[in-house]
């Protein structure tokens, strides 16, 4: 009798290419430049291993990862695969979280959609520095806990964050918004000059602040009437 | 769209009819194209020597679409095709469908059958099939099926022909189509409203001159059927007349239809056309839903499964009959058919998805708990054609689920097929069954 199944003699070789293997293939391309230009931010960066957390510094290396990320094509999505590569991926040397949020933030800060989210509330590291020089027009929202020193420098964006941060949120920021639903550490705002950080929850502390609002609970706790802001 | 020389014959067809003769809205849409779908698969059934049963209310031209195709295509003018058309009804007899005794002949002694015109040319319509009581519905039972129609000791045998039927909605005056009738149609398509737009224009142009009518052809037409010669004899002749019809439609409506030459180049065509991979495992994942029965090893009308049988979820629960052997071959033929028409080089999943609710409508015969359950959902179809798009709609996701693991089983069905030792890719879905089956693994059970 005649084989039933002749048609099918290549069939279990002959594999054919659905659009979503393209764009799985597409993606992991996307994702390796991504972290090849991490990769490059820590050999300059962080070659004894440490890195200090100085203002300095962080222009210094967010000038580096922004000419690391040159040429990429990527999507917010892109990002957050790269947030999650940090946390779990067996090709990042070492993770320091201030050069990775300073590398995200040059992400962000440059990606093609004006509203980025990302989902981070599975890391199990909190990523320093998220948000760094957030321009006009761009909305960064982040899923989950962020590290020290979130939305520093804040330059005229919304961000939000899903969740709490740490020490020195909103800290030199100029303007623009951060919302942030439950709590914040100690210096919070400090040194910035504009803008509005609002808090669901609660602050521990409060830094030395130039200008701006601060809402705290939807209390307005900086200014306080009577107390004049700082000026230089 | 592409312009093969055949095809762009097809298409002017298509846009006469539904420009001039045909009023109705587009309701399918295929590779970006819409179209009606009755006079889609009228064509198709024209093309591929079909059988179509169209449906739907009084009026709405299922049997004036049917003669309009059958007509240009073939080259007959309309008064022909009118005078070979079978209507059902209660008193209807073999004399009057298949043939009758030549009384003259008959006076002498001789035995001599004088053909309907309606057994002779290639273009068949029964008009309200349906109205035929059952025991007489046998009698084209052959005719329908194989273009064999014979009366008393003689045989008529079509080379060629393409069959339309109509019916009704079920009213008092209409009986049950017979199971073995219904099965020989290939699809079953609805004649619809045209919505109150395109009625109300309908008719509005009315002229008394029928454009596809020529009453001098007609006429030759007729004295060459009811002539003595020998049928072949006669084709050859009708076939002569039919092309000075053909040239009168180019010169006036700028038709053309397709000679007999033409009508088999076509056919061969089509049947170099092939079913990608997808769509052949596709097509065989739909006819083991269709075919495939745990609990007694395939379907049987006369055998219902229970409640609680490992398959519950596919289609072979929700239906009591068994898909025929002549199930792949409409879906086939017009599956073929379609891709010629698109101009496509093979048939796509695309094809066959909107070839097969067709093919499968009038012939599953779904359980009464399964119709009550879906009979209250909204539809824009014919309860039968609705639940045979939502069964293939159904097949199609399992296939896109399963699609690279059926076809590693099926090529390991080819392997163990030839007399490799491999194990069979066990799934679930009786298709994986139908393979085990095949290569012999699985054992009938005991009687």
């Amino acid at each position: 009798m005649k084989n039933p199944f002749e048609a099918f003699h290549q069939a279990g070789v002959r594999k054919r290419e659905i659009p979503l293997d393209k764009i799985l293939k597409s993606k992991e391309e996307t994702l390796s430049t991504i972290l090849k230009g991490y990769e490059d931010l820590l050999k300059n960066e962080a070659k004894d291993l440490v890195w200090l957390m100085q203002y300095s510094t962080v222009i210094k290396a967010y000038s580096i990862a922004e000419k690391g990320i040159e040429g990429i094509e990527y999507t917010a999505e892109d990002i957050e695969e790269f947030c999650y590569a940090l946390d779990h991926s067996d090709q990042i040397p070492y993770l320091i979280t201030g050069p990775a949020g300073v590398y995200i933030s040059a992400l962000c800060n440059h990606a093609k959609e004006e509203e980025i989210y990302l989902h981070l509330r599975d890391l199990t590291v909190k990523i320093n520095l998220l948000g760094y020089r957030l321009p006009t027009d761009k909305k960064l929202i982040v899923e989950g806990n962020v590290g020290d020193f979130t939305g520093i420098g804040l330059d005229g964006g919304e961000f939000i964050i899903e969740g709490s941060g740490k020490n020195y949120t909103g800290a030199g920021m100029k303007r623009g918004r951060i919302i942030v639903r439950h709590n914040l550490g100690f210096n919070t705002g400090h040194g910035m000059t504009g803008g509005e950080l609002i808090v669901g929850g609660r602050i521990k502390g409060l830094g030395k602040i130039v200008g701006g609002k601060i809402y705290e609970r939807d209390q307005l706790i900086f200014p306080h009437e009577g107390i004049k802001p700082f000026s230089f | 769209m592409k312009n093969g020389y055949y095809q762009t014959k097809i298409r002017g067809i298509y846009k006469y009819i539904s420009d001039n003769l045909y009023l109705n809205r587009p309701d399918v849409e295929i590779k970006g194209e819409h179209f009606n779908s009755t006079l889609l698969f009228s064509l198709l059934t024209g093309i591929n020597r079909g059988k179509e049963l169209i449906i739907g209310e009084p009026g709405l031209g299922k049997t004036t679409s049917a003669e309009y195709v059958g007509s240009i295509l073939y080259r007959y003018p309309l008064g022909v095709i009118w005078g070979s058309e079978v209507s059902g009804h209660p008193e209807q007899t073999e004399e009057k469908i298949i043939g009758r005794p030549h009384l003259g002949e008959l006076n002498k002694g001789k035995e001599r059958v004088v053909w309907s015109n309606f057994a002779q040319i290639p273009v068949k319509i029964v008009d309200e099939i349906n109205r035929l009581p059952e025991t007489k519905q046998s009698m084209i039972l052959n005719g329908v099926d194989r273009g064999n129609w014979e009366y008393l000791n003689e045989i008529l045998i079509n080379d060629e022909y393409s069959l339309f039927a109509t019916a009704n909605y079920q009213d008092r005056g209409t009986n049950t189509i017979i199971a073995p009738l219904i099965d020989r149609f290939d699809v079953l398509i609805e004649s619809r409203h045209p919505g109150s737009n395109i009625a109300y224009i309908i008719g509005k142009e009315a002229s008394s001159n029928h454009p596809l009518r020529h009453p001098q052809y007609e006429k030759e037409l007729h004295q060459i059927l009811r002539g003595d010669k020998p049928y072949e004899e006669k084709m050859t002749l009708a076939e002569g007349v039919c092309n000075l019809f053909g040239d009168y439609l180019k010169e006036h409506l700028g038709l053309e239809g397709l000679n007999k030459d033409e009508r088999n180049n076509v056919n061969e065509e089509m049947v170099e056309i092939d079913f990608d991979l997808d769509t052949n495992a596709f097509v065989r994942m739909a006819l083991a839903e269709l075919s495939f029965c745990h609990k007694y090893g395939q379907k049987r009308s006369v055998e219902v499964c229970e409640e609680g049988c490992h398959y519950t979820g596919y289609l072979c629960h929700h239906i009591k009959n068994c898909a025929s052997n002549r199930l792949p071959i409409s879906i086939r033929n017009y599956a073929q058919a379609l891709a010629w028409f698109l101009e496509d080089d093979g048939v796509d999943i695309e094809h066959v998805r909107l070839i097969i609710p067709h093919v499968l409508a009038h012939r599953i015969q779904w359980k009464d708990s399964y119709l009550s359950k879906k009979e209250g959902e909204g539809r824009n179809d014919p309860f039968q054609i609705y639940l045979a798009k939502e069964a293939t709609e159904e097949i199609f996701q399992r296939y896109n689920e399963q699609r690279e693991y059926l076809l590693d089983a099926l090529s390991v069905g080819y392997r163990a097929f030839a007399g490799e030792e491999v194990t069979p890719l066990e799934g679930d879905h009786p298709i994986y069954e139908e393979i085990k089956k095949d290569i012999g693994v699985k054992d009938e059970k005991p009687l």
